[in-house]
């Protein structure tokens, strides 16, 4: 990064922690309007120096390599599809999976925050899942709390010699967990209860959401897994393309 | 395919200039979600059904379905504000387990429902604005709004590429159905996860192509579209202006009291 983009990258920090922290003291994607405006603004902000640090990132790939923007615009398409499409539920209730873990195991943490954000625009006004005003609190549980968990287990799985499989499945599965757990405390944030504070509302909206949201959480891990096995048997050139691969 | 893009093309509302629809809904989404009153709620979402379905043409029984999407989310969470586990009984209802209640109080049944319809009032904002404008349009005004030029390309191309996903994956999964998958749990893993890395390979061999198409057609890291222009009416801005006031009007007048 240059001096100029260091500068940007640590203001934005600043402007995230003054508004973040100042309010704080006082698959699951919220909804449109659900969210009192100065949480929206708030998260919003906590948001923004992940969003730019992804720019940065994908600005730095895509002046090495012209051809990885189509790459980074066709992972971003495949997150939105893997997303959108149903998967198998035991209880016959229709349910998605995040995809999130998947893309930050396959593209990284950086670029996975910025398409994200675009993936989550774009579920909002096409599939009116989340909305535009909770944009910034799913960003930050879907695109870069949810990612930053994938990632760094798979990183560690790896370093600490664990089967690929398993690795891929915890970090899958945590990520999903990790998310559902952020957007309850967000809700709890946002809404504590009248007995018992914050705590006590974060344990009820942990509760409400965990009958769809835990077995979810494992479905997920198990299709990722499931995925990759046949990424890693038919694809082995694309995944080094993204960079999942490193070595030749 | 995806309903709410492929209702919003037959939209009468479509060719209505594009900053007036942006700016009616956020404004009006801002102006929900700051007032919490419950007549602005209830204004908001006359108008958006009204704007939505007479004006822009989209039938109701879509509309409505529609609207039910968010409605899991809406009645679990609010399950969780307006209802309380504690040891001393609060002045709405209170239902005794062991030496626990089950209870809430009247303020947050009425705060409850307050949510509700704010929500309600909201999401149909959201819709006014996906139910009439395709993206191609909501790009141009994000252009206007100085959004990075890496940013909207990166989103034009994904919007593109969400249509050619889709089409592969039903494909694949019409095929897998012939095929005796998706019948049971177990098979229907499986075919998930092979239409899931199919679908990858897919994608980037697709990417792969289009870069050569592009590439072969002078492609220099940047792509050039003509935008469609029309030009904003008159009434049309001035029915905006007084809508906004009048909520404005409200806002302020409950702020006070």
């Amino acid at each position: 990064m240059s001096k100029k983009q260091k500068r940007v990258l640590s203001l934005a920090s600043v402007f995230a922690l003054i508004f973040g922290v100042s309010l704080s003291a006082n698959a699951m994607h919220i909804m449109e309007g659900y969210l009192p405006i100065g949480y929206c603004i708030a998260w919003g902000a906590v948001c923004v120096p992940f969003l730019v640090a992804g720019f940065f990132s994908i600005r730095k790939t895509l002046n090495n390599n012209r051809k990885s923007l189509i790459i980074l615009a066709m992972s971003g398409a495949f997150i939105f599809v893997i997303s959108s499409l149903k998967i198998p539920s035991v209880t016959g209730s229709c349910s998605h999976m995040t995809g999130t873990g998947m893309g930050a195991i396959l593209f990284g943490p950086a670029a996975t925050s910025l398409l994200g954000i675009i993936v989550l625009i774009f579920q909002a006004i096409l599939l009116a899942h989340g909305g535009l005003t909770s944009l910034g609190a799913n960003t930050f549980s879907m695109a870069i709390a949810g990612p930053l968990v994938s990632f760094g287990l798979f990183k560690l799985c790896q370093k600490l010699n664990v089967n690929k499989r398993v690795a891929v499945f915890i970090a899958a599965a945590v990520g999903d967990l990790f998310t559902y757990c952020v957007t309850s405390v967000q809700l709890a944030l946002a809404y504590p209860s009248e007995q018992g504070g914050f705590l006590a509302s974060t344990v009820k909206f942990l509760g409400v959401f965990a009958p769809t949201q835990l077995p979810l959480a494992i479905l997920e891990g198990i299709l990722t897994v499931i995925i990759f096995i046949g990424l890693e048997s038919f694809a082995k050139p694309e995944l080094k393309a993204v960079g999942y691969i490193k070595e030749a | 395919m995806i309903v709410i893009d492929k209702l919003c093309y037959y939209s009468k509302l479509r060719y209505v200039n594009v900053c007036e629809k942006f700016l009616y809904a956020l404004i009006t989404l801002l102006f929900c979600v700051i007032s919490r009153s419950v007549l602005i709620a209830v204004l908001v979402f006359i108008a958006n059904g009204i704007l939505t379905v007479r004006k822009g043409g989209i039938p109701l029984s879509r509309y409505g379905r529609l609207m039910m999407l968010p409605l899991v989310f809406l009645l679990l969470s609010t399950a969780a504000i307006i209802v309380n586990f504690s040891k001393v009984p609060l002045d709405a209802y209170a239902i005794p387990i062991g030496n626990f209640y089950i209870t809430g109080s009247r303020a947050s049944l009425v705060f409850g429902s307050q949510l509700i319809l704010t929500a309600l009032a909201s999401v149909s904002c959201l819709y006014f604005l996906s139910l009439s404008t395709p993206m191609t349009d909501i790009l141009t005004v994000l252009r206007k709004l100085r959004c990075p030029e890496i940013v909207i390309e990166l989103m034009m191309l994904i919007y593109r590429f969400i249509f050619v996903l889709t089409a592969i994956a039903s494909d694949m999964s019409t095929a897998q159905n012939c095929r005796l998958g998706n019948r049971d749990f177990r098979t229907s893993c499986k075919s998930f996860g092979a239409l899931g890395s199919t679908l990858f390979i897919r994608a980037m061999k697709k990417s792969n192509a289009l870069f050569d198409a592009m590439e072969s057609r002078c492609y220099d890291g940047t792509i050039h579209v003509l935008t469609e222009n029309y030009p904003p009416k008159k009434n049309e801005i001035t029915a905006i202006v007084l809508f906004e006031l009048l909520l404005l009007a409200i806002t302020v007048w409950r702020f006070v009291i």
